[in-house]
């Protein structure tokens, strides 16, 4: 089959049929429809799998077990990150504590020891910087891998999604798919019994 | 279950094992947003303004005997030789502590799945941030010259000088700053998706762009979920845990000195029930007024949610008065005559009424939380739960101060008078907190609604239907 590129004009052509958001003099960046329950969001993942599409996306009011199965998302590394972040507070904690108490300013008090036989009193302060450092890793891990911050979006075009995103199942196929025709997805998408099949057109930018 | 019921012929009543709706009246999702959104969006009421100019006066006062007590000197407060910790230390171990619970709910009972836990989990995390910047009042400024403050952090400096890092007080500076980091980072990413509702549902321009830049940007893409998931799956072991080391590393402060009546291992687990059995009654006494001003709470934040709240109240209460016993059987049993001495003290010196109110209170209020009919009574929930506060302020100042004005010398002995410094600062503490809870209220989703939509009836794909019903994982 022959990829077809979307051009700005032809795509506006051919989605007459389909409304429009966004601006028509730019290009299309995806095809969107809502699904009202969870169950058809799955189905239509899946069926989009089926037939070879890759880039798509799904917007859901809340976590929908399942969906990122359906989609083959690989599992997050955040789990990696927030390890990583720990590690290097055990380091960081450590150096901060011993290198003082040993080498530069050893304060003695009460006669107590204060090299590595007396490694115990360095523990909380290890406990504590490592779960602070974790924490942070974690946050900051969600937020970098999930393209965050991010101040606007092409799918704020979209006056239903934008509006109240939370009354029902979104999924835009990218133009960018290879498989990508205007009239093949939105065919498939109304055989998937989706809603307000809309074309999402890229915003003219502000100048 | 399954296998003994599919046999007999009659649909089985499952009704009497099934767990208690998390939502009545079987309202769904888009109910939820809008309730929940409800509050926010609304016209600020009346009663709000009234409430936020009380808390913050009281707050402005805090304020300004701070203000007073740093260009005077640590001086306008009662605290002298013996007992240089007094209302300071109270107060702040008092906030840290109720604190410990909010952690515990969000995050222990989210790991255990206890997703009755949603619904209040916000209001409660929303409590440990607003309670740790309370007891945060208090370190920075006891030490007397403010300025000063920087010595307890390991800055290299051109005095060559370096804390003390097998001072439990130093461990202290460490706990509550990571604390504080990450229960406020817990806080805010848990709130994300729902500020991007309210970001979606903004009608005017600065509401607009206010959410929208909190809210980062979230679109609610099934890769955001996967991480966010992963997140705050590890956010809440890490809270978990913190919550334990932090109120262990408090206890430290006083379990470590030689001090007769500290120095006893029990204490980190002594301030730890004690923690959460004055977060739950915190959680209670803020919950319920709340149900009364805003009806639709009543559905969302169920009977039957606050009777679990309420549970762990007893539970924490009892073993609260667990400690009281074995602080008596360990005075006695250690044969140290300074340790039944200031066990004995406590109950005879000037402060015996602390002791006594102390003791009354924590060891039958929460005991009537043994009855149902208590527990359903939600205007006396809320006396009760207030009360149990006030005996965990007397708990805590009877642990520091009592403590501290009778040690080893009979000839150093002195008693400790609080000065009106030391009681409008403290009542500005209870002014910041109010305040910063006011303004939750009224900026922020109160109630976690993608995790409580997430765990609906229904609301997953049936081929999962086992997540739906909320039968665990």
């Amino acid at each position: 089959m022959e990829i077809q590129r979307t051009q700005p004009g032809r795509d506006t052509k051919m989605s007459h049929h389909l409304p429009i958001c966004g601006s028509k003099e730019e290009p299309l960046h995806a095809i969107g429809a809502r699904f009202d329950t969870p169950d058809q969001l799955v189905a239509a993942v899946n069926r989009l799998r089926a037939e070879g599409y890759s880039a798509y996306e799904c917007y859901t009011p809340y976590p929908v077990h399942g969906l990122a199965e359906a989609m083959r998302l690989p599992k997050s590394l955040l789990s990696f990150l927030v390890l990583g972040g720990g590690l290097t507070a055990i380091l960081i904690a450590l150096s901060m504590e011993l290198v003082p108490s040993i080498l530069i300013y050893p304060l003695i008090v009460d006669g107590k020891p204060l090299n590595l036989s007396a490694l115990p009193q360095y523990v909380p302060i290890v406990v504590a910087l490592t779960l602070m450092i974790g924490a942070i890793a974690a946050v900051k891990g969600m937020i970098i891998l999930g393209g965050m911050p991010r101040l606007n979006n092409p799918m704020f075009a979209w006056d239903l999604f934008a509006k109240d995103a939370s009354r029902g199942f979104f999924l835009a196929i990218e133009a960018d798919d290879k498989k990508f025709t205007t009239a093949g997805v939105t065919e498939l998408l109304h055989q998937l019994g989706a809603g307000d099949v809309t074309a999402i057109h890229l915003e003219e930018e502000s100048k | 279950m399954s296998a003994t019921t599919s046999n007999e012929t009659a649909a089985p009543d499952l009704s009497a094992i099934a767990r208690p709706p998390q939502v009545l009246n079987n309202r769904g999702p888009l109910w939820v947003t809008d309730a929940v959104c409800s509050i926010v969006e609304g016209k600020t009421p009346l009663w709000w303004y009234a409430a936020i100019s009380v808390s913050g006066a009281f707050a402005a006062i805090g304020g300004a005997c701070i203000l007073y007590m740093i260009v005077t000197g640590v001086g306008v407060w009662g605290s002298n030789s013996p007992c240089f910790w007094a209302w300071d230390i109270t107060n702040f171990i008092f906030w840290v502590s109720m604190a410990h619970a909010g952690s515990l709910i969000s995050a222990l009972l989210f790991l255990t799945r206890q997703k009755w836990s949603i619904s209040i989990s916000r209001a409660a995390e929303a409590m440990t941030v607003f309670a740790i910047v309370c007891a945060g009042v208090y370190p920075a400024i006891h030490i007397g010259r403010v300025w000063f403050v920087w010595f307890l952090f390991p800055v290299p400096n051109s005095y060559g000088m370096w804390p003390n890092f097998s001072s439990p007080l130093l461990w202290d500076v460490f706990a509550v700053t990571s604390y504080l980091t990450v229960s406020s980072l817990f806080w805010f990413a848990g709130m994300i998706p729902d500020l991007a509702v309210l970001r979606d549902r903004a009608t005017t321009k600065i509401r607009k762009f206010a959410y929208g830049l909190v809210s980062l940007g979230w679109l609610g893409t099934a890769r955001q979920w996967r991480h966010y998931e992963m997140m705050y799956v590890l956010l809440a072991g890490l809270t978990s845990v913190l919550v334990v080391t932090v109120t262990s590393i408090v206890a430290s402060d006083c379990a470590t000195s030689v001090v007769p009546g500290w120095h006893a291992t029990i204490f980190p687990f002594y301030f730890m029930v004690g923690a959460v059995y004055s977060g739950s009654a915190t959680i209670l006494t803020l919950l319920i007024p709340l149900r009364a001003i805003y009806p639709q709470l009543k559905e969302l934040i169920t009977p039957s949610h606050l009777d679990k709240v309420c549970k762990l109240l007893l539970m924490m209460g009892s073993c609260v008065a667990y400690v009281y016993v074995f602080e008596l059987f360990n005075a006695w049993y250690s044969a140290n005559p300074f340790e039944r001495g200031a066990f004995w003290e406590r109950f005879t010196s000037s402060y015996s009424w602390y002791a006594i109110t102390c003791l009354s209170i924590n060891l039958t209020i929460p005991q009537l939380f043994w009855f149902k009919a208590v527990r359903r009574c939600l205007p006396l929930v809320v006396v009760l739960a207030i009360l149990c506060n006030v005996g965990m302020w007397f708990e805590r100042f009877m642990i520091v101060t009592t403590t501290l004005t009778r040690d080893f010398l009979p000839s150093s002995w002195g008693n400790f008078h609080a000065t009106i410094v030391d009681i409008l600062t403290a009542t500005g503490t209870v002014g910041i907190f109010f305040t910063l809870f006011l303004l939750f209220i009224r900026f922020v989703p109160i109630i976690n609604m993608s995790e409580l939509k997430a765990a609906l009836p229904g609301s997953q794909p049936h081929g999962d239907s086992a997540h739906s019903t909320g039968e665990g994982h």
